[in-house]
């Protein structure tokens, strides 16, 4: 009954697309400032899913650098936007029913660019650690034919976490500590069962920017100019 | 807050694995058998009470038995009596870590009393259990039937498409891919198509290596998409069907077929052969075969009628079916299963 042909199909084309995507955040020739002003820590707090399979996530960031780059064309401004590099930790859970619960923990390398506009598009890779809880009371017989349950029966694995997201930052335009911003990712776990599994992730999730100094609009692009 | 979080996630974790058995003539419930590395998933659906109990042992290796929970079933089956669908190890939901050294058909076995005893512990020892091999899941029942006593633990057993013999299983598949291929030529249906089959089967004659095993295996697929009579079912709209409802783990399924698939435990079963050992097989039988099936063609299913030395043996031959008569003709299938289910209990 199987169709492997099918299956390898569906692999090869999300790979595709998933390389498709990343490849389109590539940078174009920019001037910048690294601005150590703008460095603070976010909270996350998502809601996690895969399909209809819920689940949440916490997150602290922790900046390692911001820069603010504009893009000149004939002496003229006609692009700006702050790029931002941070390590993440977060803890993430999600229950699919019968199958398992996840709860993983990751600390993930995040690259984010924010437009002028407080358009957000990101994308994140890092390891992780994972333990699943299975989705049923399980059993071990042993070789005499006794019956036991076996408690919080479940899994560790080493995962590995990458995924890219689009988002809104409240904090240009609407003078807001948040930003809004739904991410896919693909968590992959192993060992499992000698394999490695992949899963997608679908993030929509508010952050949280309790340090923000918030970007007076006008006033702080000019400045970059003139230090230029 | 955090610690709020943590509990509720521990709580319903813990929720999750609680010991849930329901008699009922509507149960719907899963549980884990670990064993050997391997969780390994067991859902029980329909009429509990009824203590029939209908072990489905899955194609593959590596296909899981996820595929074989239809509504029609359901509704046909499982008002009578309880199916059980379990999932092989490095198969549908089953879970695990490095385990694929285990991954051989003693262990599978292994795995199948095992999920036999705890079914039996939940259940109640008194019920009447009947295994169900389709395709690969038939080596792992032929195997588990002719160990001595294993016979003791069922009350009867069900071979759809299965092969219990995969040295003799190539030998017919290209038999009747040949002869079917001739006659559908002279007949001038599908030309083109079978051309290159008929070419292959010729030009291979005997000692099959994994290769040209695996050739046949895919020919044989192939060639029911040829064949105008059979109820041509699409898995993947199967799949696309119950997915969310039955809330496939769909990347989970896809990992372990390729794993087991390419695995090298399909070498050790390309030799694999219980024809001799079939005669101390005493329980009652039913052999379903699909009459287009080139997967596992019909002669194999006699092969097995043949040696069983069972006196309750029955065999039925669906017309319109090839080698996945559960989803091509389950009018036939569930009205073959039911009555010899209910004749036995």
């Amino acid at each position: 009954m199987s169709q492997p042909g099918f299956y390898k199909e569906i692999l090869r084309t999300a790979i595709f697309l998933f390389t498709l995507f990343y490849c389109s955040l590539c940078l174009a020739q920019s001037d910048t400032i690294n601005d150590s002003s703008s460095r603070h820590i976010n909270l996350n707090l998502s809601y996690n899913s895969s399909l209809i399979y819920p689940g949440i996530t916490m997150a602290i960031e922790f900046p390692l650098y911001h820069i603010n780059v504009q893009v000149l064309k004939n002496q003229k401004t006609v692009r700006f936007y702050t790029r931002g590099r941070f390590i993440t930790g977060s803890l993430n859970w999600y229950h699919h029913p019968d199958f398992h619960d996840n709860l993983y923990l990751t600390a993930e390398w995040l690259m984010r660019r924010t437009m002028y506009s407080g358009f957000i598009s990101e994308f994140s890779a890092g390891p992780g650690f994972s333990r699943t809880f299975l989705g049923g009371t399980t059993y071990r017989v042993d070789d005499n034919g006794n019956i036991s349950v076996v408690r919080l029966a479940g899994y560790n694995y080493a995962l590995i976490t990458f995924g890219g997201g689009l988002g809104y930052d409240f904090s240009i335009k609407k003078h807001l500590p948040f930003s809004a911003v739904a991410k896919l990712n693909i968590i992959s776990m192993f060992p499992y069962n000698s394999t490695i599994y992949f899963r997608p992730v679908l993030e929509l999730g508010i952050r949280y920017m309790p340090g923000m100094k918030w970007i007076i609009p006008g006033n702080k692009l000019v400045s970059t100019s003139e230090y230029k | 807050m955090k610690q709020l979080f943590i509990i509720g996630i521990l709580l319903l974790i813990v929720g999750c694995q609680k010991e849930k058995i329901t008699i009922s003539s509507s149960t719907s419930e899963v549980f884990y058998v670990e064993n050997a590395g391997a969780s390994m998933r067991v859902l029980v659906q329909g009429n509990t009470s009824s203590k029939i109990f209908i072990l489905i042992i899955h194609g593959g290796p590596g296909v899981s038995s996820y595929f074989y929970d239809t509504n029609y079933i359901g509704k046909n089956l499982g008002d009578k009596c309880a199916i059980v669908y379990w999932d092989q190890r490095n198969a549908g939901a089953s879970q695990g870590s490095s385990n694929g050294n285990k991954l051989h058909l003693d262990q599978m076995v292994d795995d199948l009393k095992k999920v036999t005893e705890v079914l039996k512990y939940r259940y109640g020892q008194d019920m009447n259990l009947f295994l169900l091999g389709h395709s690969f899941g038939g080596l792992i029942l032929a195997d588990f039937i002719t160990r001595p006593g294993f016979q003791n633990m069922i009350k009867g057993l069900i071979d759809v498409d299965g092969s219990h013999n995969y040295p003799l299983n190539d030998t017919l598949t290209r038999q009747k891919l040949l002869t079917e291929g001739q006659y559908q030529v002279a007949q001038k249906r599908h030309v083109s198509e079978w051309q290159p089959i008929i070419n292959y089967c010729l030009s291979h004659t005997g000692n099959f290596n994994l290769e040209e095993s695996q050739q046949l295996e895919q020919y044989a697929n192939d060639a029911e998409n040829y064949i105008d009579s059979i109820n041509h079912v699409s898995i993947v709209t199967e799949v696309e069907r119950y997915n969310i409802h039955d809330k496939y783990p769909l990347t989970a399924i896809i990992s372990n077929l390729m794993y087991s698939e390419d695995s090298n435990f399909n070498e050790e079963l390309a030799a694999t052969n219980f024809s001799p050992a079939l005669k101390i097989v005493t329980v009652p039988v039913l052999v379903l075969w699909g009459k287009y099936d080139f997967i596992c063609p019909i002669s194999l299913g006699e092969d097995f009628f043949n040696r069983i030395s069972s006196t309750d043996k029955r065999m039925s031959v669906s017309s319109r079916s090839g080698h996945n008569m559960i989803l091509q003709d389950k009018k036939f299938f569930c009205n073959e299963v039911a009555s010899f289910v209910l004749a036995h209990n």
